[in-house]
């Protein structure tokens, strides 16, 4: 009972935030209504995307202060599943996903647990490693596909099919997010409110005080690294339905590891609105770019310039980002 | 029955000896005061007995049982608090959320923590601070969040580490009150690390005395102020002809 009264209750939120909260919703509603482009679209289901990864890397990121850049690794189990299961025995994403989610969360035990033994940058290397070696393997692994990756053909079903996720209009693809979306806003509500989150925030502060507070600092983290594997390994089925094609490259690799990572850092590490406000800025910036400039010979690679020169901002000059800027006004108002 | 059983801890940094063959005893309800110069082992003892460090050899005895190899977490859950010197349990919460951090070792239910922490915030009159995030706090109220923090998970020994450390003589006094308050009204029992001698020779029921890892003395605040060792390594000429009309 107090778990649900706690999943929706946003009432320690100033109603500022409330109402823009609520605008922003309406018009995530609304938005398939309004007239606009493709592409409009596919950036708006990025940024549902992202908004999703970066929730997950909040939590152990964020809340727990332990810097993942591996999270890369997870899109691709949870993507490679469901494409695997879709193609070679005809499994629907309902299923084909929480398997994929099961493998990943398996996987982020047997990596977390000797991994969380390190501490600060050593673990942050730590993960890019594994997640490149994986995706490495998956390089050379015939069974799927190799470098070439894997391709779901949509002439073979027939869209729109509700179990496999395959469409041709983006609508429903996008409304499928959303829903998935508002889950993980709930989710990361209790979160934030439960013994794991403030367990988290002392383990950040230090860990010395978390243990004589009776905290298992180890478990607490490798717990919550399986959390935050839960949701991008969700989002990475979704997005093996949604792209149709998916290689190593395009879902392993260390760039959307970072990405995953930047939209909680820009927005505001550690607070519930932090991954939706970084995703809102970054993923537009990242589409927009990459229209305009990207096809410019010698200008590829512009955007990773730019993610560069925002971690650097970040870290000198507010490290709990965005949101961070905004809860510093508000309590030098308040004072 | 002794409610904490310290027998023979010896810890070793390396070639350093900070704590050497100490032994002593407490009983329920006591509260015990622990001095000596700086450098003594006193913070490296409290490491020992909270589980931070493991000892070198010895034995500690916690109600009974033995917790020598016990984790700091598990120490904790059996009812063992501490404070640190200069660490709060995140600075980026606020008071009650604080203090929260510790209602939950006995409880994941979030109504049930701050049912708690509501009561402990009034016991130590922490009540208009509730809001503040720790950080943003002078260091007096930071050590009396701590020591709220620390009785959040409502502890049978409760380990103080200067908490009076660089507080000026008003805040020593509100200080003296809530540990008074902590050890009398809720039978917790308080041992302290204090270079405040003041407070101290007030409150303390028994006074330990460490010198470079060793114990040297043991007694009540009378017996440790007029004892020569503690005087020479310690306490300084000055105090005790100071304080002379009081002992």
């Amino acid at each position: 009972m107090e778990a649900i009264k706690n999943t929706f209750d946003f009432s320690d939120f100033p109603r500022i935030d409330l109402i823009f909260a609520g605008a922003v919703l309406i018009f995530l509603l609304v938005f398939p209504a309004l007239p606009h482009s493709s592409f409009a679209m596919a950036t708006m289901i990025q940024f549902l995307m992202f908004s999703l990864y970066g929730m997950g890397w909040n939590t152990i990121g964020g809340y727990g202060g332990q810097v993942d850049l591996g999270k890369a690794q997870y899109v691709g189990i949870g993507a490679y599943t469901t494409a695997v299961m879709l193609i070679r025995w005809d499994i629907p994403f309902w299923a084909s996903m929480p398997i994929g989610v099961c493998l990943s969360v398996g996987w982020s035990f047997i990596i977390g647990y000797p991994l969380f033994r390190l501490k600060g940058h050593y673990f942050a290397i730590a993960t890019i490693a594994t997640s490149l070696v994986l995706k490495d393997l998956f390089e050379v692994w015939d069974f799927v596909g190799a470098a070439r990756g894997l391709e779901i053909s949509p002439i073979i079903y027939q869209p729109p099919d509700f179990y496999r996720l395959i469409f041709k209009e983006d609508i429903y693809y996008y409304y499928i997010l959303l829903f998935f979306f508002l889950l993980g806003i709930l989710y990361i509500n209790w979160f934030r409110k439960s013994r794991l989150g403030f367990h988290l925030r002392s383990i950040k502060d230090n860990e010395e005080v978390a243990r004589s507070l009776g905290v298992n600092v180890h478990w607490a983290k490798v717990k919550t690294y399986a959390i935050a594997t839960a949701f991008v390994s969700v989002v990475g089925s979704f997005h093996a339905c949604y792209i149709k094609n998916i290689e190593p490259e395009d879902t392993m690799s260390l760039p959307i590891s970072i990405l995953i990572a930047l939209m909680a850092m820009l927005g505001g590490a550690g607070s519930l609105w932090g991954p939706i406000i970084g995703a809102g800025i970054l993923i537009p910036l990242k589409s927009y770019l990459k229209e305009w400039l990207g096809a410019t010979a010698g200008l590829v690679g512009i955007d990773l310039i730019i993610y560069a020169l925002i971690i650097m901002a970040v870290s000198a000059f507010e490290p709990r980002g965005i949101w961070g800027i905004v809860e510093k006004i508000r309590r030098r108002k308040r004072n | 029955m002794p409610l904490l059983d310290v027998q023979h801890v010896t810890k070793d940094f390396g070639g350093l000896r900070a704590n050497s063959e100490i032994s002593f005893t407490m009983e329920k309800g006591e509260l015990i005061g622990l001095i000596g110069p700086n450098g003594a082992g006193k913070t490296t003892l409290f490491n020992c007995i909270s589980g931070l460090h493991p000892v070198s050899s010895g034995h500690i005895l916690f109600d009974g049982e033995d917790i020598t190899e016990l984790k700091a977490h598990e120490v904790a859950r059996r009812g063992l608090a501490r404070t640190f010197q200069v660490y709060v349990a995140a600075g980026d919460l606020n008071v009650e959320e604080n203090i929260m951090v510790g209602c939950f070792m006995r409880t994941s239910s979030r109504a049930r923590a701050r049912a708690r922490a509501a009561e402990i915030l009034d016991f130590l009159s922490l009540r208009e601070l509730s809001d503040y995030l720790v950080s943003e706090l002078p260091v007096a109220a930071q050590k009396r969040v701590t020591m709220a923090t620390a009785l959040g998970s409502d502890p049978k020994l409760l380990l103080l580490d200067e908490v009076a450390a660089g507080l000026n003589p008003s805040e020593i006094e509100e200080i003296l009150v809530s540990i008074k308050h902590i050890h009398h009204e809720l039978g917790v029992t308080v041992m302290l690390i204090e270079h405040v001698m003041e407070l101290v020779m007030k409150i303390s029921d028994r006074v330990i005395v460490l010198d470079s890892g060793q114990k040297i003395a043991e007694g009540n605040p009378e017996e440790i102020a007029s004892n020569p060792a503690v005087i020479k390594a310690y306490l300084g000429e000055r105090y005790v002809k100071e304080h002379a009309s009081e002992i």
